[in-house]
């Protein structure tokens, strides 16, 4: 089975995504970590303010049959959070790259995170 | 065999309505004419107000909508789910044995004296030297072996901080580990199946307080291993635990103490055929060897010349509920035992065993790893085993444990235990075949013959409704 | 095989001819070629327990049994004897019920699901609280796993629960073994006159209480007249309040949700289960916002293929199954047969019925109270609050004599002190009351 694993973006080792516009990333999981997830029935997420450290648990996603901490990418302060995951954590499923994301940190300048992999380090990474 | 599940209907949205559909009765508590003054009662109460008739008949009609062991085989791999002996349900029923569990022990002499004769039988079963019967299920009794070690460890300035665990073990060792506020090790399997024993020497320190083993493993082989693994972790000063899970593989042809075992518990509801009722009560008694007595939770029972005593072992841990246990599946247990005997207990064992491997040899499916005894873990391949397990459930048999334990890939555990004749093996065997060569579409509309058609469990989790409060 | 022999399982319906067959197709001699143990671990099978015919342990336990004394008991602290409608046995020993395992094929378990649920529906009714899992193993478990789930929650403000003074002792040591594992502290609070002293909760509460557990009724039998203070205490304090109750009592007294309960305990087997030797059925209910800590297992309503409304067990993730070391708890096996016996024995009774019940356990407490009270040498109750179902009576002489005396006219009381019994009354021995009172009056020496 094959996954997408979109250019414009860079990945953790745990399955995260990010984006980096100005200030601020964007997170979620691939598609390829839904996939292993299953139906994903809830999704745990800070509070606006909250502030997150890279490497360390900012979450918790949970399906029908299995549960998993979520990995900040880098440090910062939360911005916002898709709270439509909430109502309909099945967004992670039907469209993780898009309406599925999940947080937007604002990167502190002691941001400490370093070795995000590339698309094609990724992809080698669930091949 | 074809099943058809009874399935009453009530219009398009439901099957039998709730108690709460049927009747829903809202009355005021409190006023005038209550004992209470208002301000120490609440308001009021809703509740269905029926008539006993209506009553009988809602619960018949959801009896006759559930699946057990007497509708037919049922062999969920690790849940040895035997048939349940109905002289058990009588005995356990005498009125003269209800009693109230303060009773003064020269008043409570019989239940006593039952109590008495089920720690023997299952210590002399276990290769144990005293067992306690107060933990009310097998997770408690975990719970209560660990305590032991980690009191035992205490008292001898051990300082020890791990559990070790094989990577298939049941789910609930790794969660008793850590309530017990150790840390987990997890063992990886070796590639025959059984422990790694150059993993296990890797992993045993003076830290390891206990390693926690089920022998026959999850996939059903015997650990021949056991008594160069047992010297590894007592070497170390650590102790060696037994999860009484498989225990029907062994009866009356091994036994854990003799292995080496510390601390074991039993599956009363598995091994001894007390029934499972919907997912308990079950009894999981502790058995520990002579050095970990003092240690056993408070009270214990001993015959002296004065009759039945309790007595508080001198270190004991204290209390794992609130009173004795789960004392009338004990006595079920104490019935089934005595009826089977030394030569009935080995003809469990044998039979189970045998009927294991003769399901195994008529199915299609590959078993990766033998030689297995009571149970083995098939794989379904590249299907879904948990695809496979709905369709099974057409054919008048209820399926396998599926995708446990990880080893095996889309593993189906299965346990036909000794209670299947050759009949319902071949019964079994053919609702497995079936459903293996079934096309992937037949298998996503399966079930079709059950009450409920494929259950939404994502729907069930995004959007609890737990009460019937919620649906209204 | 056949049910009179004894040389092998009567449970395992294999004929020789049959077994010859299956061991041919294995292509062995005998089943003990199929076991790989090694040598040095084998045993011979001579564990010395004989068997014997269904019959004969029939009569051996029936005789043995006959040794309790009989007694007609008037005991409760916690295991509490109502009367068992005949309904209950018949419908809860229905095999489809009792012999069949956890719904983890709930297509072909809907019946005992919707039970379960129906269940669990019933504490939600009767705590308030929107969450009831479908049982724990008895009331002494369910605070332990409560005060557990309060360590989780609030963690981060301290890790003590404070749990009354009068509190059953081996509910007491459960909670410690619980709380151990994850160095949780225990302390007290006293009591006054029966009731938790709301002065000495105030005293001893700190940043450090993580949960304050409370009993309505009390260990000796009182109600509490404070519980919304010791649950705005709780909240004061960052911490959750724990009440601990009975399915007959919660039908009468304040609904924990008004007084500010965050989790609900205590022990729902006081009605479907009678009197048997403290085998118990813990409650387990709590708010909303605590859902992904709850223990134990959980059925919640779904949709099958057709569209119609079905049952299932949810929020699994939450299990030792899926989430090993990290679990909630490690419960696994719990008491849901127990569950079924309650929950028809409740619906039984109706809301009538139960609050009835529950109406009566305060009349004949003051009722029984007041004529022992009369008697010179006794004094009842001790404690000059409402009493549901039970109390304690002051004896001049000493308590254990007095209960001694009681016995050999036929009675069973409980000894709480050197000069105080407790007297338990409810359905299954108000028959007896006058009699009781009347050896009370033939003992006072």
């Amino acid at each position: 089975m094959s996954f997408d694993v979109p250019e414009d973006r860079n990945y953790l080792e745990s399955h995260e995504w990010t984006t980096l516009e100005e200030d601020t990333v964007t997170v979620g999981i691939t598609d390829f970590a839904q996939d292993e997830l299953g139906d994903v029935v809830f999704v745990e997420l800070p509070s606006e303010g909250d502030t997150v450290t890279a490497g360390d648990t900012f979450g918790v996603i949970e399906s029908i049959k299995a549960v998993s901490d979520l990995y900040a990418p880098v440090s910062g302060e939360v911005t916002a959070v898709n709270e439509a995951l909430f109502d309909q954590p099945e967004l992670v499923n039907d469209d993780p790259f898009g309406d599925g994301w999940m947080l937007k940190i604002n990167v502190s300048d002691d941001d400490t995170s370093d070795s995000l992999l590339t698309a094609a380090e990724y992809a080698d990474q669930i091949a | 065999m074809i099943y058809e599940q009874a399935r009453y209907t009530e219009g398009e949205d439901k099957h039998e309505p709730l108690l709460s559909e049927k009747d829903d009765t809202t009355i005021n508590v409190g006023g005038d004419d209550s004992p209470l003054p208002d301000s120490l009662t609440r308001d009021e109460l809703s509740l269905p107000a029926l008539s006993e008739p209506e009553i009988a008949r809602h619960y018949t009609r959801l009896s006759q909508m559930n699946w057990s062991i007497e509708s037919g085989p049922y062999p969920l791999g690790s849940c040895t789910m035997k048939y349940n002996p109905k002289f058990t349900e009588d005995i356990a029923a005498d009125p003269s044995a209800a009693i109230h569990p303060d009773r003064r022990a020269e008043t409570a002499q019989g239940n006593l004296g039952m109590l008495y004769g089920l720690q023997e039988f299952l210590g002399t079963i276990g290769g144990m030297d005293a067992v306690t019967l107060q933990p009310p299920a097998g997770a408690a009794g975990e719970f209560t072996g660990i305590l032991v070690a980690k009191a035992y460890h205490e008292a001898h300035g051990n300082d020890k901080s791990e559990v070790i665990i094989p990577a298939s073990a049941h789910g609930t060792n790794f969660a008793t580990a850590a309530m017990a506020g150790y840390e987990v090790v997890e063992l990886p399997s070796a590639e025959d199946g059984r422990v790694d024993v150059d993993a296990l020497e890797a992993a045993v320190s003076e830290d390891t307080a206990a390693l926690m083993l089920t022998n026959p493993n999850t996939v059903g082989l015997f650990e021949r291993d056991i008594v160069e693994i047992a010297e590894m972790v007592h070497d170390v000063g650590g102790l060696l635990y037994y999860d009484g899970a498989n225990l029907n593989a062994l009866l009356g042809r091994g036994r854990p103490g003799d292995m080496g075992f510390d601390i074991m518990h039993y599956n009363v509801h598995k091994t001894f055929a007390t029934p499972h009722g919907g997912g308990g009560p079950g009894a999981g008694p502790v058995g520990v060897v002579e050095k970990l007595a003092p240690y056993l939770p408070s009270p214990q029972v001993e015959q002296t010349d004065n009759g039945f005593e309790l007595f508080e072992p001198e270190q004991s841990i204290g209390k794992v509920h609130g009173f004795s246990g789960n004392w009338l599946v004990l006595i079920k247990a104490y019935a089934y035992i005595a009826r089977l005997g030394d030569e009935g207990l080995l003809d469990a064992s044998a039979k189970a065993v045998l009927n294991a491997n003769y399901l195994a040899s008529q199915i299609d499916l590959e078993v990766p790893y033998g030689p297995f005894h009571h149970e083995f873990a098939a794989t379904a391949g590249d299907r879904d085993a948990a695809d496979l397990a709905k369709r099974m459930l057409d054919f008048g048999v209820h399926p396998p444990t599926t995708k446990w334990p990880e080893m095996v890939p889309e593993a189906m555990l299965t346990e036909p235990t000794e209670i299947e004749n050759q009949a319902s093996l071949d019964d079994l065997a053919e609702a497995f075949n079936i459903a293996f060569g079934d096309s992937e579409d037949a298998i996503q509309q399966a079930p079709s013959r059950t009450t409920a058609k494929r259950i939404d469990q994502a729907s069930a989790a995004r959007n609890p409704r737990l009460s019937w409060h919620r649906l209204k | 095989m056949t049910n009179g022999h004894t040389d092998g399982s009567p449970f395992a319906p294999h004929t020789d001819e049959e077994t010859a067959e299956m061991l041919d197709i294995l292509g062995v001699e005998q089943e003990a070629d199929l076991f790989d143990i090694p040598g040095d671990v084998a045993f011979d099978g001579k564990l010395g327990i004989d068997s014997r015919t269904e019959q004969e342990i029939r009569t051996e336990l029936s005789r043995l049994f006959g040794r309790n004394d009989e007694l007609v008991e008037f005991m409760g602290r916690g295991h509490y004897a109502h009367y068992v409608p005949s309904i209950v046995n018949h419908l809860s020993l229905r095999a489809e019920f009792l012999t069949s395992y956890t719904q983890y094929q709930p297509e072909i378990t809907q019946g005992f699901l919707q039970v379960l649920f129906e269940y669990q529906s019933m504490l939600v009714e009767l705590t308030g609280l929107p969450i009831a899992n479908c049982s724990m193993y008895d009331a002494a478990t369910s605070l332990a796993e409560a005060s557990l789930l309060a360590n989780r929650v609030r963690s981060t403000s301290g890790d003590t629960v404070l749990v009354p003074e009068q509190l059953r002792s081996g509910k007491r040591s459960v909670l410690e073994n619980y709380v151990a594992g994850v160095d949780m502290q225990i302390e007290t609070y006293a009591m006054d006159d029966g009731n938790a002293s709301i002065e000495d909760i105030q005293s001893v509460v700190g940043d450090e209480t993580v949960a304050i557990y409370a009993e309505n009724p009390t260990l000796r039998g009182t109600i509490e007249e404070s519980l919304s203070e010791i649950g705005a205490i709780a909240h004061e304090n960052d911490a959750l309040f724990i009440l601990g109750s009975d399915l007959v009592a919660l039908s009468l007294l304040q609904e924990p949700k008004s007084v500010g309960a965050d989790v609900v305990v205590g022990e729902a087997g006081v009605l479907g289960l009678g009197s048997s030797y403290g085998m118990g059925l813990g409650i387990f209910a709590t708010k909303e916002e605590f859902l992904r800590q709850v223990p134990g297992r959980l059925v919640g309503v779904s949709e099958d293929a057709d569209d119609r409304r079905a049952y299932t067990l949810t929020l699994q993730t939450r299990e030792q199954h899926i989430r090993k070391e990290r679990a909630t708890s490690n419960i696994c096996t719990n008491q849901a047969w127990v569950a079924l016996r309650t929950a028809i024995h409740t619906a039984w009774l109706g809301p009538d019925g139960l609050v009835s019940l529950a109406e009566d356990s305060v009349t004949n407490a003051a009722s029984l109270a007041s004529d022992i009270d009369e008697i010179s040498g006794y004094r009842a109750p001790v404690h000059d609050r409402h009493h549901f179902r039970e109390f304690v009576v002051r004896t001049d002489q000493p308590a254990t004599a007095i209960a001694s005396d009681l016995e050999a006219e036929g009675f069973a009381v409980h000894v709480v002190g050197e000069h105080e019994l407790q007297v338990c009354i409810t359905d299954v021995n108000v028959h007896a009351a006058d009699e009781l009172v009347a050896a009370f009056l033939e003992v006072r020496q």
